[in-house]
């Protein structure tokens, strides 16, 4: 018996020996190591596409080698010129603009100078057949001139004061080299664009990553402190977590719930300094139209009632709701479009969010008995969707915490699980009978988000139907002075709010996680589709 | 034989044929793919090129057989998610990775599961069968999702032996092989154990050892090569399983293989590549199991004849 245990013994300490020494062996030989300093690796989640031509993904990433026009400040979001435009005008009612390229900006790679060339061949592509990206469409109905060589004007069909938005976060038009493409064709852009950007492409792993190498003496100045910055598309939040613990990421994009879990372990989690995304619960159909048409009659959901609505709203506790999703850096948003960056801010409104929108259960359980719920209604239960988006898979969770505090005021609700697009179908179609999560992302300026949430103007299927939000709408289209806009924005922003029309939730930031060992800090505004942008700022140890 | 293995193919083929359709019948209810494929802010008149475009506006029948026909030339149509890419084509390219892995995961199965099972088998009731039903019990009741976290954190981040992900050298394949391998490992294991265990009890095994011949020679002349039966024939199964269950592990490890193709489509709603990848995963399935048949046949000669 002895005998046996020590050969069992004998056996196992083998085994373990020869596990240390594979191990040995394969951590000197085989494991990558942390990346070296001069390389930053950057893990996300994988794009929605993958391609060095922008204009065929739906512009979640621009690459870092290539440049827009217009240039957001770090910390406060506003509009700059640290992208190639030195500087723009507009003509009195908004439908001309022309912007005045840096002199000195040049592509990487000897191939030229910036020029206005380039912007009009750029543009021409962007609007093909072939591109995907969001908010293209209007360009579509843009034409573009070079005036010299370093002037360009595009010529809007209707005024638009919020133009700049398009060549900044939106991000609708990246320039590419017009030298470039006629020397190698679209291959050329494909094997590897050139840009003007402070970063060089280097090339990429289908589906893996893509490298850009920085550029020393940059036209603009920049500096990055780094030879090298790689973005590893990694779909699985718990791998993303374990490259950055084990050393081989700098930066990853995580879930609160991990992100929480990073934060115990010592890494720094990073907002981006100003809300990359505001969140909603929005109600669908045309339940504020009193002649609501048959086939789109939404005045038989319970929602159409505005006592309903208001004690949807009231049942929320939003701190506690935030507080379960977010986290650190979010804030309470009076109405889902509206942002103190843009035009149509209102105080006002926002001052007054606690006293007509805070959590007051027994007060929405009165509003629900005036109104005789569920009694007096067709349809009394609510059908909140769950479902999950790319970047936001919060958004099942917020139905069912929503769910939970209307249940506790006596709301009746009906889960329905659904994917997005299925719930896009369904809005597209009219035919939406349900209160659906949704994002605004980028934060738009607050005169478009609110005609394409809330009127007939730009989404017609998400039109909530109110003669008067559809009137001032309307009139703000053609309305170009900035005063009255505002006031007009300031109307529209007080209707929704005093109607109830949505269930608000959030401005959110974007965040990041970043190796505590490796990164000192990283500012970012958070105003792109990524909410992640100036990757030149990425301060290490 | 011939007509057996012709009925076997035509069989396959129907198969196949079902399997399109439930392909084409899930994309349709998956959604429009005008909301998948064109941007939010797509104008009415975008659409309605879309949906002419790609046929939309036909009977479904129609669209139906439209897609049987391309599918049957390979032809599924471009990538939206990697634009440029031929869908099938993005897909085989693919596949020497999940071959790769998928070769290491079926020889670590090997390796482990045959000693094991065999071992489990002859020293019945022993510390080694016991360890051995227990490993099978932990790899047969352990998601491998799970599992593939648990070696990351392990393995690479606190011991720092191993990339957590991605792809490159022969250290990449080490994690996600055993992750895949596990469950497997497990399976085949048992099989092997209780094929055995049956067939060193048969009488003519008893006669062998009576005739002296060695116990090396009785287990692995005698009992392995009558008991190979079982386990011979759950390897093709066991190899298809390993190819197409590597969907969620090469998604954990950020592999980018057949099985991360699958999940990034269907995450991106690229309905080419989908289509593409369901019916690649079909075929390979359905080779292996006329591979296991032909297997059986030449094994078990009964089957020709009956």
């Amino acid at each position: 018996m002895k005998s046996r245990i020590a050969d069992v013994t004998r056996g196992a300490s083998k085994v373990f020996t020869a596990a240390l020494l594979a191990g040995t062996i394969l951590s000197t030989v085989n494991a990558q190591p942390a990346m070296a300093q001069s390389t930053v690796v950057v893990a996300v989640s994988p794009l929605g596409a993958d391609s060095n031509l922008y204009w065929t993904t739906t512009g979640a990433f621009i690459l870092p080698s290539l440049q827009t026009l217009v240039g957001q400040d770090p910390e406060t979001g506003k509009y700059d010129n640290s992208q190639l435009a030195e500087s723009w005008e507009h003509n009195e009612d908004f439908s001309s603009w022309t912007f005045r390229l840096h002199p000195e900006a040049k592509f990487n790679d000897d191939w030229g100078p910036v020029t206005s060339a380039d912007v009009v061949h750029s543009f021409n592509l962007h609007i093909g057949d072939d591109a995907k990206l969001s908010g293209i469409s209007q360009f579509r109905e843009i034409s573009v001139g070079a005036v010299d060589d370093h002037t360009v004007q595009f010529d809007l069909p209707a005024p638009d004061p919020n133009f700049l938005f398009s060549h900044a976060g939106r991000g609708s038009l990246a320039i590419y080299s017009k030298a470039q493409f006629d020397a190698e064709g679209i291959e050329g852009y494909e094997a590897a664009p050139a840009g003007s950007g402070p970063f060089r492409y280097e090339g990429r792993e289908t589906g893996q990553s893509i490298t850009f190498s920085t550029i020393a003496d940059h036209w603009t100045g920049a500096s990055p402190e780094f030879d090298e910055i790689q973005f590893r598309w990694v779909s699985e939040p718990s791998t993303r977590m374990a490259m950055l613990s084990a050393g081989e990421a700098h930066a990853v994009t995580l879930p609160r719930d991990l992100q929480d879990d990073a934060a115990e372990a010592g890494e720094t989690v990073l907002a981006s300094s100003e809300g990359a995304m505001q969140t909603t619960m929005l109600f669908t159909g045309q339940f504020m139209n009193p002649e609501a048409e048959e086939n789109r009659d939404a005045r038989s959901y319970a929602w159409a009632d505005v006592r309903v609505r208001e004690a949807m709203n009231r049942a929320l506790d939003r701190d506690a709701i935030l507080e379960a999703l977010y986290g650190e850096g979010v804030r309470t948003l009076p109405v889902y479009t509206m942002d103190p960056r843009f035009p149509g801010y209102s105080e006002e409104i926002a001052a007054r969010f606690d006293e007509a929108y805070g959590y007051d259960p027994e007060r929405a359980m009165e509003l629900l008995e005036e109104a005789g719920y569920p009694d007096n209604f067709e349809n009394p239960k609510i059908p909140l969707v769950v479902t999950s988006l790319a970047g936001n898979p919060e958004f099942a969770q917020m139905a069912e915490l929503v769910q939970a505090y209307f249940d506790i005021a006596g709301i009746q609700t009906e889960m329905r699980e659904q994917d997005w697009a299925t719930g896009n179908t369904a809005i597209r179609g009219f035919s939406a009978d349900f209160v659906t999560p949704m994002r605004n992302a980028p934060v738009r300026p607050s005169a478009l988000g609110v005609q394409i949430f809330f009127t007939s103007q730009a989404s017609p299927h998400l039109d909530v139907g109110d003669p008067e939000l559809n009137k001032l709408g309307a009139d703000l289209v053609s309305e170009t002075d900035p005063e009255t806009r505002d006031a007009m924005l300031d109307q529209m922003f007080t209707r929704i709010f005093d109607s109830y029309a949505h269930l608000p939730m959030a401005t959110v930031p974007a965040s990041v996680v970043v190796n505590s060992d490796l990164v000192e800090g990283w500012t970012f505004p958070g105003t792109t589709s990524s909410g992640l942008s100036h990757f030149e700022l990425i301060d290490l140890k | 034989m011939l007509r057996y293995l012709l009925q076997r193919g035509a069989s396959s083929l129907f198969a196949l044929l079902i399997i399109t359709v439930i392909v084409f019948s899930l994309s349709q209810l998956s959604g429009s793919p005008v909301d998948a494929l064109l941007p939010d802010d797509a104008t009415q008149e975008q659409i309605d090129i879309f949906i002419r475009e790609w046929g939309l506006d036909q009977p479904l029948w129609k669209q139906y057989l439209t897609f049987l026909g391309n599918a049957v030339q390979g032809d599924f149509g471009v990538s939206l998610k990697w634009p440029g890419e031929s869908a099938m084509g993005f897909v085989l390219d693919r596949m020497p990775a999940t071959l790769r892995l998928g070769g290491l995961a079926i020889l670590i199965t090997l390796i482990i599961a045959l000693p094991l099972g065999i071992a489990a088998a002859v020293y019945k009731g022993s510390a080694i069968d016991r360890i051995a039903q227990g490993f099978a019990l932990l790899g047969q009741s352990m998601p491998n999702f799970w599992l593939g976290i648990v070696l990351i954190w392990i393995f690479s981040v606190w011991l720092g032996w191993l990339p957590t992900s991605g792809i490159g050298s022969f250290a990449h394949l080490i994690l996600p092989a055993i992750a895949i391998a596990w469950f497997q490992i497990s399976a085949l294991a048992r099989l092997t154990r209780s094929a055995m265990l049956e067939v060193l009890d048969a009488e003519y095994i008893k006669l062998a050892r009576v005739k002296g011949v060695s116990e090396w020679a009785v287990v692995f002349k005698h009992a392995l090569r009558n008991a190979a039966v079982v386990p011979l024939t759950y390897f093709g199964i066991l190899a298809a399983s390993i190819l197409t269950g590597s969907v969620v592990i090469e998604s954990v490890y950020s592999y980018p293989g057949m099985g991360w193709v699958a999940i990034e489509a269907i995450r991106g709603r690229d309905f080419p590549v989908v289509q593409a990848v369901i019916i690649a995963y079909a075929v390979i399935y359905m080779l292996s199991n006329l591979l296991v048949d032909l297997l059986y046949v030449i094994v078990n000669p009964r089957i020709k004849h009956g």
